[in-house]
């Protein structure tokens, strides 16, 4: 149902559509950031180098990226989907070839001004594709088997790659994200009841052929698989992390230390406090009351952006909404979950919080886009 | 499904007749059909939207319950299984002096120990240890927490630095246990009168602290019953006069060269020990561990003053002529023979020709074997021994040290005229400092037998009578006499009047002879002599003054100036008031002729 099927003349022109951008989404935005200067402020011993100025420099050039592509009517970012996603790959395949190995894995490509991370870019890139696919998509045949292998292939793909970088956080992410597009786009749950039967299924296989005969994996392969499902067994990597983030969540108990006052990130108990566990510091610090509320913001964010998909006649626009606010939700949820020890370490970032050039302007873009799908929403018959 | 044809013949032919283009119709139900459509596929899609939300919800929820969680949690320790043993109870009584300065007290401290199976590196944690501790083996640490192993005892105690290194090396393997130590603030100081203390039962919260010697373990069960905890053990030491003699003895027995030393100072009325040294000493901090190598006798755990039996020599003859006086045999002006004589084949002499006769109390001044022994064939030894007897030196001293309690003094089984005459000047008996201070309290005090006790609050035992109080006032103007114008010149304190005997004994070599310039050196001394309330004991074991021309081992030149030296230092401390002597009758009518 594609959107030229609408009439265009509702849709604001010009300057006009400063007035339809979704503006509490902005200021939501906003507020997340700043918790995370002031957490990057609290991080760096209260200075404001060497991460929340470079952080602050960043989020401002993310706004004016997000009103960028929030002015660019959405039909062109359709029709560029495709384009959009071959350059993913290639810069994936790249990173590859060039690319800089930073803590133990090959993800980042140098720009000069910045070194950008092909896996952000390629995570949106999928999404946008698979929102075009299903609008381009016959309703009727969503469902069809080969209808839904190519939508599979061309999550694979990218998903392989980064893989291979080896960033197994981004590329389950990458999975879940398009997985949601497509859920929501109307493929027939049973092919996801199918996937998950097949995954346990091959899980268990690999899991029962250990020691005998015809064991699947070596034997290596198999300790990795037990330091990644119980993390207590390799202290040195994920025990240790977890159990420190831990520790600083507990003492922050209800109402935090108060700002600066953190002991376990600030005396450098925790690695990667100013990226991937800067959660801990601000329940250090803020306690459950803070993390609490950093909760509610993300959540509102997400729910604003479910609200602008649902009332979104747009089949595109909606599903790239749902897409870029899935990709999103993800992100912090597995972050949090793992800081907490729900989840295993798979070093993802904490969203607009974490310090970090090309997720953050990447993310921005995204919601330049969702921002894009709800100014050009088609209004009226 | 019923479709909605999108060219009905019924409207089509409808149309025609009112001549209207019947693709309209057509155009018009392809139009509602897609829409149809759409409305149901946005339908699909909103109530997925909506389970995804759901989801969302879930999530958000489970994040957030989560948070709760973590936030209300009650930081609890690692706790070990080990640590559900009995609790083991500490806070052992303090022992302290008489004046209640602190001798033995308790120290929080911590042990260190390892779960290897938390190590991070052990390796590294090794090597770091080994930096800290330098006398524990890198080796056998990597193979501790390397193996099977999942609990390594590696120190019983730290200090504050070393804790902090150890916390510094930051590994979550190493552990701390609190712990109580025993602590002896003042070192050496009654090192043999404490004893030192071991961790008996250990457990990680707490260690059991057992006595291992001296008073330590003889109240072992007292210290450790939780009734008399912060109630201190009294000793009847004086602190300040156990420091100043222990340094002056430590001095001494260095000036005069010798392997080893003791003094005992006693309350002459009430056998009180006010201060008891044996060198070398120790640390019961660290108590040394015994060292076969090292004969028992020399080292540094053997208290000389307690445990050494030794021939001690003339200050023997204070008791031959005790004995003599009380019995009414002598009077101080009686003449003794001293032409040396023969007595079951065994020559009697002395070191210098005294002439032919000497009064007795130039016996004991000049110190003649022939005259101590003239004496003692007057009564014999059918009345020496139990006069030996009831002074206390032929049985072991009844002093509250376990060490003391097999301490059997050395003398014949068959107590023969040979042995009357020899034990008259200090030979063939072997009695130890301690006891030699008590015979000598118990003759000059009046004559009232007293018995050693080291505990302040333990009523003192005295009796019965051992001489006559005449007999006693004797005594201490002839031990008067021998420090002014006899063999103990150099004992001479101004403002005290010091009286004392000297002894000096050539040590038994293991052949069954004695060495000749090996010696046991001992001064016995009374102050104030006019009415003692000290009596001091000071020994040197081998002892050679080099300081003349030949060298010198005579009591008068080794013995007698280090134990006038203790008595210069502590008599002031013990609150003794330098004064004038006393005109003693005795000692004018007593001047040589």
């Amino acid at each position: 149902m594609s959107y030229l099927e609408y009439t265009v003349k509702t849709v604001p022109t010009g300057l006009r559509k400063v007035l339809y951008i979704n503006w509490a989404l902005v200021v939501l935005l906003i507020a997340v950031a700043s918790a995370g200067f002031l957490m990057l402020y609290s991080v760096a011993g209260g200075s404001l180098q060497p991460w929340a100025e470079p952080q602050m420099l960043r989020f401002v050039a993310g706004l004016i990226v997000m009103f960028i592509f929030a002015f660019v009517p959405t039909w062109f970012w359709r029709n560029i989907s495709g384009v959009a996603y071959l350059i993913a790959l290639a810069l994936l395949v790249l990173v590859d070839v060039a690319g800089s190995v930073g803590m133990g894995a090959q993800r980042w490509i140098n720009l000069g001004f910045m070194r950008l991370q092909p896996s952000e870019l390629g995570k949106i890139a999928l999404v946008m594709l698979l929102a075009s696919y299903y609008d381009w998509l016959d309703v009727k045949k969503v469902s069809r088997p080969f209808w839904v292998l190519v939508p599979l292939v061309l999550t694979l793909v990218p998903m392989a790659l980064v893989m291979k970088q080896p960033d197994l956080g981004t590329a389950i992410l990458m999975m879940l994200g398009a997985g949601v597009v497509m859920f929501v786009a109307g493929v027939s749950p049973w092919y996801f009841a199918g996937i998950g039967v097949l995954g346990s299924g091959l899980i268990t296989a690999v899991m029962m052929s250990r020691g005998t005969h015809w064991q699947l994996l070596k034997d290596y392969q198999y300790k990795r698989i037990d330091i990644f499902l119980d993390p207590g067994s390799d202290p040195l990597g994920a025990g240790y992390h977890i159990m420190q983030a831990k520790i600083a969540l507990g003492s922050g108990g209800w109402a935090g230390r108060g700002f600066l006052q953190g002991t376990q990130s600030r005396l450098n108990f925790l690695p990667e406090k100013h990226t991937d566990f800067i959660f801990t510091t601000l329940g250090e610090e803020f306690g459950f009351l803070g993390t609490t509320s950093l909760l509610i913001l993300y959540a509102l964010i997400v729910l604003f952006c479910l609200h602008s998909a649902l009332n979104n006649k747009d089949r595109f626009s909606s599903l790239l909404t749902i897409g870029v606010a899935a990709t999103f939700f993800f992100y912090f949820a597995v972050n949090m979950a793992m800081v907490m020890g729900l989840a295993p370490v798979v070093g993802v970032p904490l969203p607009l919080v974490s310090y970090g050039g090309s997720a953050m302007l990447v993310l921005m873009g995204a919601f330049g886009l969702v921002q894009s799908a709800h100014i050009h929403r088609p209004r009226g018959r | 499904m019923i479709r909605t044809p999108l060219r009905p013949l019924a409207r089509i032919l409808q149309a025609r007749a009112a001549g209207e283009n019947p693709d309209a119709i057509e155009r018009e139900n392809i139009r509602l059909r897609h829409e149809e459509m759409r409305d149901r596929s946005r339908d699909q899609a909103e109530g997925r939207l909506l389970m995804l939300g759901l989801f969302f919800f879930c999530a958000f929820s489970a994040v957030g319950a989560r948070m709760g969680l973590i936030a209300v949690a009650q930081p609890s320790e690692p706790q070990l299984a080990s640590n559900t043993g009995p609790t083991i109870p500490t806070d052992r009584a303090d022992i302290v002096d008489r004046d209640g300065r602190i001798l033995a007290t308790n120290l929080a401290t911590y042990s260190l120990y390892a779960q290897p199976q938390d190590m991070i590196d052990p390796i590294h944690v090794a090597k770091a240890l080994v930096k800290i501790f330098p006398d524990l083996d890198q080796a056998r640490l990597v193979k501790d927490f390397t193996g099977d192993r999942t609990f390594v005892w590696i120190k019983r105690t730290l200090s504050p630095e070393e804790m902090q290194e150890v916390h510094d090396i930051g590994d979550p393997g190493l552990l701390f246990g609190p712990r109580e130590m025993r602590l002896y603030p003042n070192g050496h100081l009654a090192a043999h009168i404490l004893g030192g203390a071991t961790f008996g039962r250990e457990g990680v919260d707490s260690a059991e602290i057992v006595g291992v010697a001296g008073i330590e373990k003889q109240y072992d069960g007292w210290l450790r019953d939780p009734a008399n905890a912060g109630r201190p053990l009294r000793l009847t030491i004086d602190l300040r006069a156990q420091a100043a003699m222990r340094e002056v003895l430590d001095a001494g027995m260095h000036l005069m060269n010798a392997k080893g030393a003791a003094a005992v100072l006693m309350e002459a009325k009430t056998g009180r020990i006010v201060a008891m040294t044996s060198l070398p000493d120790f640390d019961p901090n660290n108590r040394p561990v015994y060292n076969p190598k090292v004969k028992p006798g020399d080292s540094p755990l053997f208290n000389r003053a307690v445990q050494g039996l030794y021939e001690l020599g003339s200050v023997f003859k204070i008791f031959d002529v005790g004995e003599a006086l009380n019995l009414g045999l002598v009077t101080p002006k009686t003449m003794i023979d001293t032409k040396p004589f023969r007595i079951g084949g065994f020559l009697i002499h002395d070191f210098h020709n005294y002439g032919s006769k000497l009064s007795v109390a130039d016996v004991i001044r000049e110190s003649s074997n022939i005259g101590a022994a003239r004496i003692a064939m007057m009564f014999g030894g059918d009345k020496q021994k139990p006069f030996l007897q009831s002074l206390g030196l032929l049985d072991p001293a009844p002093v509250e040290l376990t060490a003391a309690a097999g301490v059997q003094p050395i003398y014949p089984k068959k107590w023969t005229d040979v042995s009357t005459t020899t034990i008259a000047y200090g030979h063939g008996i072997s009695v130890s400092p301690l006891m030699l201070a008590t015979g000598y309290a118990s003759l000059v005090n009046g004559g009232m037998r007293v018995y050693p006790t080291l505990i302040e609050t333990a009523h003192p035992r005295i009796g019965p009578r051992v001489v006559s109080e005449k007999t006693s006032a004797e005594l201490r103007s002839l031990l008067r006499y021998v420090v002014t114008s006899g063999t103990a010149e150099y004992g001479r304190v101004k403002g005290y009047d010091v009286g004392g005997k000297t002894g000096t004994a050539d040590k038994p070599d293991p052949q069954g002879g004695y060495y000749h310039d090996k010696v046991i050196s001992t001064f016995a001394s009374i102050f104030p002599a006019s009415d003692p309330k000290y009596v001091l004991v000071t020994m040197l074991d081998e002892p050679t003054d080099t300081s003349g021309p030949v060298p010198r081992r005579t009591a008068g030149y080794t013995a007698v100036p280090v134990g006038g030296e203790i008595i210069r230092r502590v008599a002031p401390l013990l609150g003794l008031r330098p004064t004038i002597e006393p005109a003693d009758q005795n000692a004018i009518t007593l001047a040589r002729n």
